[in-house]
Formats: structure tokens, sequence, C-alpha cells
């Protein structure tokens, strides 16, 4: 028997971690469109944010999402050192060679994290958000209404950078173009760094508004990334909008399918849509024809 | 000071590993309008895109009113003032109209002058002002050629590059495209333009080089040319 109210409050619950979803995929969506890379080590860097963000928390006694202050910024500039250093040189390379490299970057965080933390599951002992609100009959945990706030600001905020200031306008002609935009003027190679820098940053932001309520184990970017891929496959040419409505969808058969199958099936929920999706719409919910 | 708007030194460039020009030598002169013109695969794209520091230059200097410019990248070269409209147009097509105007004006120096470039664009094409807030991809091919142009001359260049302007447009588009070309230079800017239209860009041009092979075969005065029974044989006919 299932009940409404049930059905609601994971509807409800799938809508917040969907924009928390949307945020991690929106930094894959930014590098892929621009530099044609696929960053498979991009859930990887989600589970380094959030055992940064847990070390500090623990350290200073804070709530996880509050250590975003510092993780965020900080995984700006590793971004732009892992760009130098790992994604630079492959720029334009065989997509094999890719592949080979940032699954290979991938392997060496999480094994970093093993080294480090062993395999057993971390989370922050004393959650200053981790409390229920109750909205008539639906409970609501105030970590995640946060988590879905700041990230919908954010992905609003990048909506704005990327539509109406000068730097965006450098990235969306690049993303079109990237043999043309130099030709305009624009430094290319800086474009790719600086966005590069974003795209962990916002993993970085993801995790510590997760650490919130969330426990980090080595293995944690797996499901960061397989979400982020689908978020990104689902999106397609959308922009942060598409990124938005996509992570929203994912975010939700997620919930329903741990709920209502069994929660373990719950990536198996989200893929099986995506199939049905890449059934009928090949390039994407928002492709134009 | 009578040094060359651009001047190309004993250049040997291509594509990595792959050479495409052999010895190249040339110049264009301020307030010339210069053409390249040859056959396909002759390498006349890839001496362009040399200009512009866009491929890989195994030997030889590059010039901009007498300063080498050789190791400077591609993007500063267009802050210098140099400006290329690419082959294939290459518009922003995801972009509107504006926003490709915008993009165009990129650099610090065209930025200032912003209102100006695109009172003037707009003057010079009115059909981009209409289409002003259209997405760049849905223009026609006429359309979208403008747009190129008006990109290119949004950076407020003192040189620009053309590779083949009038590839794939109508004969009536054609003409206006050289027409654009002829008020360009009446506004002060120096032209060097690749075409197909063999007699039509030598009939604008002051001087043109004939390329075959990543050689420079034959130049001169454009109206000379006009009369060189070789470059008849291998062009005109057609
Ligand atoms: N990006 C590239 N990488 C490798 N080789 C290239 C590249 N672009 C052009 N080539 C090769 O360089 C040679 C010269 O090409 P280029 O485009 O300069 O000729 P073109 O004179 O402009 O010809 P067309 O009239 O067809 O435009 C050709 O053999 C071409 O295949
Ligand atoms: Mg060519």
């Amino acid at each position: 028997m299932i009940e409404p109210i049930v059905v609601v409050s994971n509807i409800i619950d799938g809508l917040l971690m969907g924009l928390l979803y949307s945020l991690v995929a929106l930094g894959l969506s930014l590098i892929f469109g621009l530099m044609d890379i696929i960053n498979f080590a991009h859930g990887d860097f989600v589970m380094i944010g959030a055992y940064l963000a847990w070390i500090l928390a623990m350290n200073f006694m804070v709530d996880p999402s509050v250590t975003a202050l510092i993780t965020v910024p900080l995984f700006f500039v590793i971004g732009l050192a892992v760009y130098k250093a790992v994604i630079e040189p492959i720029l334009g390379a065989e997509p094999l060679i890719q592949i080979a490299v940032t699954v290979g970057l991938g392997f060496v965080l999480q094994n970093i994290a093993l080294a480090i933390f062993h395999a057993e599951p971390r989370s922050y002992p004393a959650p200053a958000l981790n409390f229920g609100i109750n909205v008539g009959p639906i409970t609501l945990t105030a970590a995640k209404l946060v988590a879905a706030a700041v990230s919908l600001a954010s992905l609003l905020l990048i909506h704005y950078m990327l539509t109406r200031t000068k730097f965006g306008l450098a990235i969306r002609a690049t993303s079109a173009n990237r043999m043309v935009a130099p030709l305009m003027g624009i430094n290319v190679g800086k474009v790719y760094a600086v966005v590069f820098g974003l795209g962990i940053a916002l993993t970085a932001l993801g995790a510590a508004l997760y650490m919130s309520w969330g426990q980090v184990n080595p293995y944690l970017g797996a499901s960061f990334s397989l979400l982020s891929w689908v978020i990104v496959a689902m999106g397609g040419l959308g922009g942060v909008v598409g990124v938005l409505a996509s992570g929203l969808i994912v975010g939700v058969l997620e919930a329903l399918g741990s709920t209502f199958i069994t929660p373990s099936a719950r990536m198996a929920v989200v893929y099986l849509a995506f199939f049905l999706l890449l059934w009928f719409r090949p390039r994407g919910l928002f492709a134009r024809r | 000071m009578c040094a060359s708007m651009l001047e190309l030194k004993g250049i040997h460039a291509g594509y990595g590993e792959f050479r495409v020009l052999h010895d190249v030598n040339m110049h264009v002169d301020k307030g010339e309008i210069v053409a390249l013109i040859g056959p396909n695969g002759a390498g006349k794209t890839t001496t362009l895109r040399t200009a512009l520091g866009m491929t890989t230059l195994y030997e030889g200097k590059v010039f901009f009113k007498g300063e080498d410019i050789t190791k400077v990248p591609t993007h500063k070269r267009v802050e210098k003032g140099i400006a290329m409209v690419p082959e294939g147009r290459g518009i922003f097509t995801p972009l509107t109209v504006y926003e490709n105007l915008l993009a165009g004006a990129y650099t610090k120096r065209a930025e200032e002058k912003l209102q100006d470039s695109l009172e003037f664009v707009f003057t010079l094409f009115p059909r981009l002002k209409e289409r002003k807030n259209q997405i760049a991809g849905t223009l026609s091919g006429g359309e979208a050629q403008m747009l190129a142009i008006a990109r290119a001359l949004m950076s407020r260049p003192e040189l620009l590059l053309l590779d083949e302007p009038s590839l794939g447009l109508a004969p009536k588009i054609v003409l206006e495209v050289f027409d654009v070309i002829k008020r360009l230079r009446e506004e002060g800017v120096t032209i060097l333009i690749v075409e197909q239209h063999v007699k039509n860009s030598l009939e604008t041009a002051d001087r043109a080089y004939v390329m075959e092979t990543g050689r420079i075969v034959l130049e001169g005065e454009a109206r000379s040319l006009l009369k060189d029974e070789r470059l008849k044989k291998a062009y005109l006919v057609i």
C-alpha cells in the first residue's frame, strides 16, 4: 500500500537532492561543453572535497557546509593546477588517451583517500543542520533545504555569469567554436583553465553541503560521477537550465526508486529512465531538431 | 617609416609534421588590397592562418607594422589590430547576431569603441540590425557572411584577412561583398583577400600573389595579372 504522503515527501526530497546533483553536474557539463573532455574523475573530486570538509569540520567544530568558504577557493586553485598538469597535455588527444588519463586520475584520488582514511565511512557527528522541519505532515531535513537553496543560488549565479558577462560570452563563444574564438582576441587557454577550476570548485561546494548530513567513503565518487554523466547526457545542449531540469528529474527518480523498490536499486531506476529517454530522444531532452 | 602593414619572410609552415608552405615571401602595404589566389589545397588558408599564428611555423618571420610578431599568440595579434574572416565563416551559431558582434569586440581596445563600431557595421549591413536578436545559426548564407565580416570589423582591425568571403554566395551577394571590401579600403582598412572569384578579386585588388603547392609562383599588379596568359588559362576560363 503506497501512501500518497510518502510519495510527496519522496518527490520533495528528490527535488532537493536534484538541485545538489545539478550543481555537481554543471561543472562536468561546462568542462565537457568547452573542451570536449569527459572528466571521469569528476565524482572523485566530490569525494576528496567531502573528506576535506569533514576534516575541517572536525578540527574547527563547525558544520561541514560552512567549510565551503575554504574548500571552494582551494579547489578552484587545485582545479587550475590539475588543468595545467593533467588536462592541457591531453586536449585534442585521442579519446582513448583522454579516458585513460582522467580515469587514472580518479583512481589516484581514490587510492589517496583509501591510504589516509581507509574504507570505513566518515561523517560529522554533530551536524548543526541535521534536524527535521515539519511542513504539515511532511518532514524535511534542514541541511538538505540549505544545500538545495545554496545549489539553486549558485546555478542561477552561473547562469547569469554565462549569459550576461563578458567572460561568460567568451566561454559560450569558445564552446561554440574553439578554432575561431582566438580570432576575437579571446585567450582560449585561460578560458579553459578558469572553467576547469570553476568546475572543480563546484564539486567542493557540493561536497561541503552534502557532508552536513551525508557520509563519505573512498568510493563516494562513483555515484556522483554516474549521476553527473546521466544528468549531462540528458541535459544535452540545454546549458544551465538543461542541467537543472535533468538534475531534478534524476533526483526524483532516485528518491522514488530507493523508497519504493529498494535502496540498492536507486541507480538502476535512474539508468532505466535514462535508457528510455535515449531511446526516444537520443540527443537529450533539450536538443533542437 | 615605410614598413609594410604585414610582411611574411621566408615562411615554412604547416600543421604538425605536415609541411604546407615552402619559403613564402609576401607583403601587404598600408591601404592596399592584396589578393592571394591559387588552386584548391595550394596553401592560401594556411598562409592567412600563419599570419595570425595559428599554424606550426618551422622557419621564417611574421612582421606587423614593422614589429616582429612571430612569437606573439593569436589573441594578442588580434589585439594589435589584425582580424580574420575565416574560411567557412565560423560564426558562433548558438549565439545571437548581437552576441557574435560583442564577441568580435572582445579586446579592450575594441570594447572602448563598441558603440561606434556597432553603428558602423549596422550602417554597412542594415540586415544585421534587423536580425540583431536572432540566433546566428538561423541566418542565410549571405547574412552569415555579412555577420562574419561585421564581427571581424568589431575588433577595429588595421589589417583584415578575408578567406574566400564569397564562397557559396549568390552572384548578387558576391558583388555586395566586393562593394563592402572597396568601402572598407576607403575607411582605411588594409586588406588581404583569398578568393575563388579570381576575376572579381583581381579587378578589386591593387596587387596579387598566385600560390601553387605551397609556393608563390607569380606576383604583380592585379590589373596586369588579369591579362597574364598563364593565369587566364589556369583560372579565368572557368
Ligand atoms: N588543420 C589541418 N591539418 C592538417 N592539414 C591541413 C589542415 N588544414 C589544411 N591542411 C592541408 O594543407 C594543405 C593546404 O591547405 P589550405 O587549406 O591552406 O589550402 P587552400 O589553398 O586554402 O585551399 P582551398 O582553396 O581548398 O581552401 C592541404 O593539403 C590541406 O589538406
Ligand atoms: Mg582555403
